[in-house]
């Protein structure tokens, strides 16, 4: 038996000495029939009596200052309940991940920053008053490419506070280092420099934002599309100046956040603003085009990478430098200080690393988290290299990988978070707390028929060439996150009831399903004996926002500590009905029983009944931090077999091989699908997504559905999910987490499959059909191939 | 100076089948189908994710064939059966489309559901046993972000058969 080293405040409880009942199972969602009936009511979907309808009038420069701004046209309309601007809103803070925003600026410094915002007795009225409003800007030119920008000067602070949280990350690099570089660099047979470029994406999740607040005199309620109601209400008490136990905030279905909606956007505070205001309710929902404009992004990375090898393939060292397109704000908190070397640091064993990120303030749209945030281009460069490496050495790439194995880690999650820990040497070597990754990449490779690989080129026939490629991941996501905050708790009731209290929100990977099953499991009955209380503020314990893959290795723990208590709590009272002390007790399928005599069990039911009716059993959990040893992670890789059409430039993928070390899975049918989730990602980053701008003015020119390109039902490969297992005792039953991690390898996979097929490099991100026949074009009139 | 007077005259007296039953109002002549089922029925299972026809959430059948509700006028559907999401279950019982989707966990976030779930409707009332091919072909236009393409595949698939049996 592994001694529980759960991760837990207090005394972990001890495993449970018998078979898994209920987890590992692949139960259906818990809301699929709501959701495939139409019943799942959704924030857009929420009608309230006497609701008002709001509108933001939108800044439409990237960088401008208001001169002049009269609002009183729109204030007069009939049907105008409100309009909020920056003239009767000073001193109004609202929040983007903790960094205080001016509610209604002077300054703007992204396109569709928010000039004011109505609330009206309909949309068209709303609409109308936006009309009216008379906006005269400064439009100043914007900074728009990170690189450029870094060799002018900074600009003068136009405003107050232009870039909020510029002074802890702009322009300042941050520094991993080990060993000696120029020492490894000298010891090399072989050294391979070049130079990736990655795109502005977007989450496009189909539901936009959507938002309900009604004030009633004291108490705020908000039905937010939000990934946590606990973020989401204090922030709303922090902004409006409310105490948080007088806001509720609930999110009962939410459709797709993918970051997008990790944090608090602005609608929110307005809507909650406007009905404070009015004294009536407030609906605000997003149009597409403001989903696209006005929202955070991903960030466009430059990467420069250079390598060094021995003929055997060992690496010697990697110098790395990467810039990082911020936008005009960022995440707080110093959380992603060195999310794109982090990873370059960790995933191969090497000596000898330089490795340097530069995060610049622009004018294009904010960043923030989007699935698999900074893993998308780190993973992307690294494993590209690998392979260039790999061609260059005239080594399997899959060997090259194995050759640079590591068990060790030496840079932690938690310090992503702090600047301070900037160009400290990390030499130590630190174990995993689990990982499988050399399974994962022989799963992979042979789940894609890897050994067919050599054979492809000369198989190919005419115009369509074939090619398969690789790529593996580690990424920081997936094993919690400071400050490691997750309670839960766990009731029975003398009539039997069981209920499961989790502040969470089920953003579709199916968290009201997953937490239960936990539970189910810890108390021995089935998952549908509990009623789990969760996308709400009301009666439920504080949990983190669901992002970063924290939900099951954050509240897992605090599930289990939960449930374990309440159980013990009830063994206490099956102790006397079975004649034997409360520690020989267990419980599996809804049956107590005495460890030595399992036939003879008293059903789970019959034991609650002696439960004092009014005062349930309560059972509480709360995660403890991840320890400094060791190390934790989430791993895997990814095959991709693919033709490339040589006369239409047109990328066809066969098929994704895709196998992930996430511990286990405690659903493997929830689990299957976020693996979907993650390749659709890594297909539109890797071919087609790409946030294009005006290179004159600064605007979003792909700001809709149509240009800006996403997988379609066509363009989705057919994959293979390979759900390892593997012990882990920090987390719940070994779970860690898998959310966001698998779009990670998919870009680079592709990347190296290209290559193998028409033998060209692609560098820059996505790798659509002109790159593809320019590319071929110039290969043949220079005959020799070259990256691009 | 007042909204109203840019507005040309709104009010159209409309008549159509909605899931089976006759609906008569006066709506807004601007007001498209998809408002109308939402704001003024409250049939809010139809989701609007761009309002421009590029998503597909908005998804309804309308006299047997697939359109975006949110490119069709509330006044076109007049004379029109509309059948929405609302509409395929019958007396508390799954439509074994929506059986399929539940046991292949063809959603994940639910949003863009109810329109893929109406294309594939219009798909199998037309072609009882569809290849995975026209299955991909049906719900081009319905995208899916959290990736579920594969598995409403294939609970498509196991629909059709289930359908074909019954």
């Amino acid at each position: 038996m592994v001694e529980s080293k759960l991760l837990v405040k207090g005394t972990p409880p001890s495993p449970l000495d018998r078979e898994l009942t209920v987890v590992g199972k692949p139960l259906n969602r818990r809301d699929a029939a709501e959701k495939v009936t139409g019943q799942a009511k959704y924030s857009g979907d929420i009608k309230l009596p006497n609701m008002l309808y709001g509108k933001i009038l939108h800044c439409p420069h990237p960088r401008a200052r208001i001169l002049r701004l009269d609002a009183s046209k729109a204030e007069a309309l009939p049907g105008v309940q409100a309009v909020l601007t920056k003239e009767n809103t000073k001193g109004w803070r609202t929040s983007w991940y903790k960094i205080p925003e001016i509610a209604f600026p002077e300054v703007f410094t992204h396109e569709g920053g928010e000039v004011a915002a109505v609330a009206a007795e309909d949309v068209t009225v709303a609409q109308k008053a936006l009309e009216l409003i008379d906006v005269e800007y400064q439009v100043l030119t914007p900074m728009q490419d990170a690189e450029e920008t870094l060799k002018t000067p900074p600009p003068p602070l136009i405003g107050d506070e232009e870039y909020p949280g510029r002074e802890i990350f702009d322009r300042k690099p941050f520094v991993i280092k080990r060993g000696d570089v120029e020492k490894g660099f000298e010891e090399a047979d072989v050294i391979v420099e070049e130079t990736y470029t990655t795109q502005v994406s977007h989450h496009g999740s189909i539901q936009t934002r959507a938002c309900v607040a009604s004030w009633d005199g004291e108490d705020l309620t908000v039905w937010d599309a939000i990934q946590g109601v606990w973020y989401s209400k204090l922030a709303l008490a922090d902004s409006l100046g409310l105490d948080p136990k007088n806001v509720r905030v609930i999110v009962k279905y939410l459709g797709g956040g993918f970051g997008s909606k990790a944090w608090s956007h602005r609608i929110t505070f307005y809507a909650a603003r406007l009905s404070m205001l009015t004294g009536r309710p407030v609906k605000m929902e997003r149009t597409r085009r403001e989903e696209f404009v006005n929202h955070s992004r991903r960030w466009d990375c430059k990467i420069e990478l250079k390598m060094g090898a021995k003929k055997d393939g060992t690496l010697t060292a990697i110098h790395q430098r990467a810039v990082a397109n911020m936008g005009a704000a960022a995440t707080g908190e110093n959380y992603y200080c060195m999310q794109i070397i982090w990873h370059t640091a960790n995933l191969h064993a090497c000596p000898n690393v330089y490795l340097e990120q530069i995060g610049v303030y622009t004018n294009r749209q904010i960043t923030g988290p989007t699935r698999s945030p900074l893993n998308m281009p780190a993973i992307f460069a690294l494993e590209s290299h690998m392979d260039r490496m790999a061609a260059e050495l005239g080594m399997d790439p899959f060997e090259l990988r194995m050759k640079n194995y590591t068990t060790y880690q030496t840079v932690g999650t938690d310090e992503s978070e702090d600047p301070s820990a900037s160009g400290k040497s990390y030499d130590s070597k630190i174990p995993y707390s689990s990982k499988i990754l050399d399974q994962c990449m022989k799963l992979a490779t042979d789940g894609i028929g890897w050994e067919k690989r050599k054979g492809l080129k000369q198989s190919s026939q005419g115009a369509v060439k074939r090619g398969m490629g690789m790529a593996s991941y580690i990424v920081l996501q997936g094993v919690g996150l400071h400050p490691y905050v997750a309670e839960a708790k766990v009731a029975i009731h003398h009539e039997g009831t069981i209920n499961l209290f989790v502040g969470v929100v089920d953003i579709g990977g199916g968290q009201q399903t997953i937490l239960p099953m936990i539970a189910a499991e810890e108390l021995g009955v089935g998952a549908h004996d509990i009623t789990v209380i969760y996308g709400d503020t009301k009666d439920t314990p504080y949990a983190p926002s669901c992002h970063a893959s924290r939900l099951t290795p954050e509240m897992g723990p605090a599930v289990v500590q939960a449930a374990a208590e309440a159980r013990q709590k009830l063994f206490s009272l099956a102790a006397s009905l079975l004649g034997v002390a409360a520690d020989e007790i267990r419980s599996k399928n809804g049956e107590i029983y005495a460890r030595s005599d399992p036939i003879h069990s008293i059903p789970f039911q019959v034991v609650c009944s002696k439960i004092t009716p009014g005062i349930p059993i309560l059972g509480q959990g709360s995660r403890a931090p991840n320890p400094k040893e060791p190390m934790m992670a989430t791993f895997g890789a990814q095959a991709v077999e693919l033709e490339v059409d040589t006369e239409t430039g047109r990328v066809n993928i066969l098929k994704v091989a895709a196998a992930q070390d996430f511990g286990k899975a405690i659903n493997p049918k929830l689990c299957t699908s976020q693996v979907y989730g993650g390749i659709e990602f890594g297909v539109g980053y890797g071919l087609t997504e790409e946030g294009l701008y005006d290179s004159k003015t600064g605007k979003l020119l792909t700001s809709n559905l149509h240009q800006y390109r996403m997988p379609t039902s066509v363009d989705f490969p057919p994959v293979d999910v390979y759900l390892t297992e593997v012990e882990d005792p920090y987390f719940a039953y070994s779970a860690k987490g898998a959310g966001e991690n698998t779009n990670a390898p998919t870009p680079a996979a592709i990347r190296n499959a290209v290559y193998s097929a028409i033998g060209i490099w692609f560098n820059d991100l996505p790798i659509t059909p002109d790159k593809i026949l320019k590319a071929i074009r110039e290969k043949k009139e220079k005959g020799r191939s070259h990256a691009v | 100076m007042s909204a109203k007077k840019d507005e040309p005259e709104t009010k159209k007296h409309i008549t159509l089948t909605v899931n089976g039953r006759k609906v008569e109002r006066d709506i807004d002549s601007r007001m498209t189908l998809a408002e109308f089922l939402r704001e003024e029925l409250d049939l809010t299972g139809t989701k609007v994710g761009c309002n421009r026809g590029e998503c597909g959430s908005c998804t309804v059948i309308m006299d047997g064939d697939p359109v975006l509700s949110c490119t069709v006028l509330g006044v076109e559907a007049s004379g029109r059966e509309v059948l929405t999401i609302e509409g395929l279950a019958s007396e508390g019982r799954l439509h074994p489309i929506q059986e399929a989707f539940v046991e292949h966990d063809a959603l994940q976030c639910g949003y863009c559901t109810p329109g893929m779930i109406m294309s594939i409707k219009a798909l199998l009332d037309k072609n009882p046993n569809p290849t995975e091919e026209d299955v991909r072909k049906s719900i081009d236009g319905n995208f899916c972000r959290c990736g579920s393409y594969l598995n409403v595949i294939k609970a498509t698939i196991e629909a059709s058969k289930k359908i074909n049996h019954m």
